[in-house]
This record gives C-alpha cells, structure tokens and sequence, in this order.
C-alpha cells in the first residue's frame, strides 16, 4: 500500500511539474530584460529581474482598455446569467406544468451547440439590432453559452434542497416568488456562487465571438487584444508574458477563494443528471 | 377541505409563474440560438458575400466543398486533432484521477492545483505555448539542448507534423484536468463495499480496476468523452492562436476554416456550409449526452 501511495504521489509530482512549467516560463519572461530574452545562452531566471515589460505594458499598450472592457463584460454577462439561470433552473426543477422536461432537455442541448456554427448567424442578428463593434454585441452573445450551462450547473443545486422547506413557507402564506427569494435562494448560496464563477471564467475567457463582433482597437477585450499585440510587427514577449500574467490573476484569485464551489458545480453538472 | 375547483386555480396560478420564471431563458434560447442556427441553414444555401444579396444556390456550397482541396485536409486535421487530443486527455485524466485517489494527504488542493489550466483564458494557455515552442528561446528547445537531447533548435510550429503536434500538445494541457476531476467524481460515488469485498477475494488491484473501477465510471467517462469531442472538434482559439492553421493548410480544424473563408474571404455560404458539414455527427453526440444526463434515476 505504501508503494502504492509513493507511486501516486509521484505521478501527481509530475503533473504538477506538466501544469507548472507554462507558468513559470510566462513569470520567467515577464521579468527578463529583453536583452536576456534573446540572448543566445538562454537564462532559466532572470538576472536581474526587471518591472520594464509591466511598465511598457501599462504605458505604451491599450492593455488597461482591454483589461476594463473585459471586466465590463464579464460583469455584466455574470449578473444577467445569475438572475436568468437561477429563475429558469429554480423553475424547471420545482414548478410543474407542460412542457418543463423538453425545456430542461433543450438547456442541455443549447449548452453542447458550439459557437462555431453560432459565430456567422449571430453576427447577422446582432447587425440588425446595430450592435456590431460595441461591447453590447458581447453582452448579448455571452449568454448564449453561460446561461444554457449555469442554469443546468443550478437545475442540480436546486433539486438538492427538499421540497418541504418551500412547501412550508408556502403553506404558510408565502408567494411562489417569496418562498423562491427567502427559502430557497439562501440555501442555493453554493450554487449561485459556483454558477457566478463560471459564467465570469467563460465570459472572461471568450475569444471567438471578441474577436468576430468587435473591430476597435479600443473596444476589444483582453483575449481579443493580446492576440493583436502578438502579431503585430515585432514579438513582445516580454511585454506579453507580462499581460498574461496579469489576465490570469483575476481567474486564479476567484478560483484560488472559491475553487470548491467550482469542482462541486463542476462535477455535479457532468456527474449527476 | 379545498374544493377540487380552488385547488386547480391555485395549479394553474403556479404553473403561470413557473412560465414567467423560465421566459427570460425560452426568449434567448429563440432569439440568440435557435433562429440563428435556422438563419445558419438558409445561408448555407445561399451564395452570401459580405455586401451583397443572398441568391439561393441550394446545395452549391456543399458541393463544391467535395471538391475543395483545403476542405478535404481540413476535415483530415479536425479528426487527427480532436482524436488524438480527447485520447491523451482522457487517459492522462483517469491516470490523474486515480493517482488523486489514492493521495489521502492535501487531496483537494492538489485536484485544484491540477484544474488551473483549465479555468485561465484558453489565449493565454495558446500564447504560452507559443512562446515555449518558440524556435530560439522557447523552454523546449532551450531544454532540449540544453540537456544534449537535440542539437539544432526544432521549428515546432513551423513544420507540418510538429505544428499539429505543438496544437494537440496544449489543448491536452488545458483539457486533461476536465477528465482528472470528473472521473475522480465518479470514483468516489462508486461503493466502497465492492472493494472490499474484491479485496476479500483477492482480487489484484489491476482487477479491481477493469471490473469495478472501470464499469463503475461507465457513465462518466461517456459523458464527459463526448462533451469533451464536441467542443475539441469545434476548437478555434488553441490552433488561432498557435499557428493560424498553418504552416500552409497543415493545422487548419474546422472552426479556422470557417473563420478564414468568413471573415477574410467574406464568403458566409461556403464558410457555414463549412461549420454544417459536421454537424450530424455532433448532433448524435448531443442526442447521446442529453439522452444519459436527462434519465431520470
């Protein structure tokens, strides 16, 4: 058994080595001197480290536009998925009448439809509504996706919690809306944060419909706008590991504070029915 | 006692406000979903050019795309990329989940230190890996000589077979922790009981696997195999990003194709004919996935 257990430890050992080595090759560059950079015997540390990739960064790029038109979004994508999915998933799984079981079946089916065939016909939706070329195109799109996951991520949630304590307040008087807003909500707190997290991950994360719906330099987000700077004329690395380092934060920090919300949302969504 | 009459209203009042509730959610599955994707069949039946009017052409786009070179490859890549990816990311996950098993100590930090590629911006997982691939000064290569393995930096992204390789590398990076904490998920829900009991009979811990373990995660491995075929044929940021669908057509997968014949030829027909052509096979997977996690047990 101990073998065994060693043997585990190991094979974690190096995945951890797998999952690290990205990382530490993005912090690794983003603290060289560009001199460092492209020296021919190439440094595993930067000697000295140096803040110059961050300054030219922040000074000489759009990266904190990006950065702000990203956490718009984001935010915004994130509240309207949390009111939607939370009313539908709540009302799919406690409330009876016709129709519930296709409805809650097609949440399922709207989830697994790629963007890939979305990107062309949504573009003509959102030009007919003139919303081409601003972050509006994106706060409408975004829900396509995270709403048809986050509402089967709470569908799970919801059937958790028993149905007497709502039954209760209701026949105590409550209103459907009132038992749903005082009971229920407060024990979903778990779901609701896990299904905020992701809709704010996938939101932050988009890249296909950012690049497609968006064309202003100014208007772009994050994802959208490092692309750019890679293909520009001359490779920044420096400057580029730099802004990953920095767009990935937010994610890792959310998800460092709240990740067991996250694999418990994860796995209850793929895991269960 | 309730009359029966009072009792129906009182039914009927909530099933209303059980249709109010999920509105919102109907308006955007018509609106942003459905009436595109029935926007996406017409077009694909038409000869749609950015700027001009759409003339019906029936099955013109598909057709023509039988006979288009850079198609043919392109399906050729999209079946060796996803493949090869959802293989590796599914034995490296289950190789993940059943090491996470037997590590009883800091168990759930580990899981989660595994999952962070999963969760940052898959751009940036891409642009690292460039930059680890770069010729020069990438990590691989710097390692690669440094250890005496090669001699001449390798051009990974600059080489048909490597660039595929390079793309399938970090889709697995990103993807294979997904699989690590489903399937370990789906391990602790099976029993313990019927491991003891194979213990008790002495059966070896690689039985244990094929005809506990295994059978057990049935479900789960399905599931997430699939899910995890649908959205890595329909990948665009990793190979985007990586190598534009180069060098030469060598990387191009699908979702490229359909963004270079629709964003930069301008040709929408041909381009969602492009993103249809596998959609029967997507749309089985979607059948089989809704079908497992609707039963109702």
């Amino acid at each position: 058994m101990a073998g065994r257990g060693v043997l585990a430890y190991g094979f974690i050992g190096l995945l951890l080595l797998v999952v690290g080595v990205p990382f530490y090759w993005m912090v690794n560059t983003s603290l060289k001197t560009s001199a460092q950079l492209q020296s021919l015997t190439p440094y595993y540390y930067p000697s000295p480290a140096t803040l110059r990739n961050y300054a030219a960064l922040l000074g000489t790029t759009n990266f904190l536009t990006w950065i702000k038109n990203s956490a718009l979004v984001a935010v915004g994508a994130t509240l309207v998925t949390v009111v939607v999915s939370s009313l539908a998933g709540y009302s799919l799984t406690r409330i009876r009448y016709p129709g519930r079981r296709v409805l809650a079946t097609t949440v399922l089916v709207v989830y697994l439809v790629p963007p890939t065939l979305l990107f062309i016909p949504l573009y003509t939706v959102l030009k007919s509504f003139d919303l081409v070329n601003s972050l509006w195109a994106l706060l409408v799109a975004y829900p396509t996706f995270t709403v048809p996951f986050c509402t089967w991520l709470l569908m799970g949630f919801f059937r958790s919690i028993p149905r007497d304590l709502e039954e209760a307040a209701m026949v105590d008087g409550a209103t459907r809306l009132g038992a749903f807003t005082r009971v229920i909500l407060p024990l979903t707190t778990p779901g609701i944060l896990a299904a905020a997290l992701f809709a704010f991950t996938l939101a932050w994360n988009e890249f296909l419909y950012a690049l497609v719906f968006v064309h202003n330099t100014e208007l772009k987000t994050i994802p959208v706008g490092l692309n750019d700077l890679m293909f520009g004329d001359i490779f920044l690395w420096g400057e580029l590991m730099a802004a990953s380092v920095l767009t990935t934060l937010p994610v890792i920090a959310l998800y460092t504070y709240l990740q067991r919300y996250m694999v418990e949302g994860l796995t209850a969504g793929a895991v269960t029915g | 006692m309730t009359k029966p009459s009072a009792w129906r209203r009182v039914l009927v009042a909530d099933a209303l406000v059980g249709y109010l509730f999920v509105l919102p959610l109907i308006v955007l599955v018509l609106g942003l979903v459905a009436y595109p994707l029935g926007n996406a069949v017409w077009i694909s039946l038409t000869d749609k050019y950015v700027g001009y009017a759409a003339r019906f052409v029936g099955l013109a786009n598909y057709v023509t795309l039988t006979r288009d070179p850079i198609f043919h490859k392109v399906i050729r890549n999209s079946a060796v990329f996803t493949l090869a990816s959802v293989a590796v990311k599914v034995v490296l996950g289950m190789l993940m989940a059943l090491a996470l098993q037997r590590a009883l100590i800091a168990r759930s930090f580990l899981r989660a230190a595994l999952l962070v590629p999963w969760v940052i911006p898959t751009v940036i997982t891409a642009l690292t890996w460039h930059w680890m691939f770069n010729a020069l000064w990438g990590f691989i290569n710097v390692t690669l000589q440094g250890v005496g393995l090669v001699r001449e930096p390798i051009a990974w992204l600059g080489q048909p077979a490597t660039a595929m390789a390079a793309v399938i590398t970090a889709n697995i990076w990103r993807g294979f922790p997904f699989f690590g904490v489903c399937l370990l998920a789906g391990m602790q829900a099976i029993p313990r009981d019927l491991y003891e009991a194979a213990a008790v009979d002495g059966a070896s811990p690689a039985q244990r696997f094929w005809h506990i373990t295994l059978p057990g995660l049935r479900l789960v491995l399905l599931v997430t195999t699939l899910i995890s075929l649908i959205f890595t044929l329909n990948d665009f940021n990793i190979v985007y990003v990586l190598t534009r669908g180069g060098p030469g057509t060598a990387t191009h997968v699908l979702a490229t194709y359909t963004y270079e014949v629709g964003f930069q030829a301008l040709r929408w027909g041909k381009a969602v004919a492009v993103s249809m052509y596998p959609l029967p096979v997507i749309a089985v997977m979607i059948v089989i996935v809704t079908r497992y996690l609707t039963r109702e047990d």
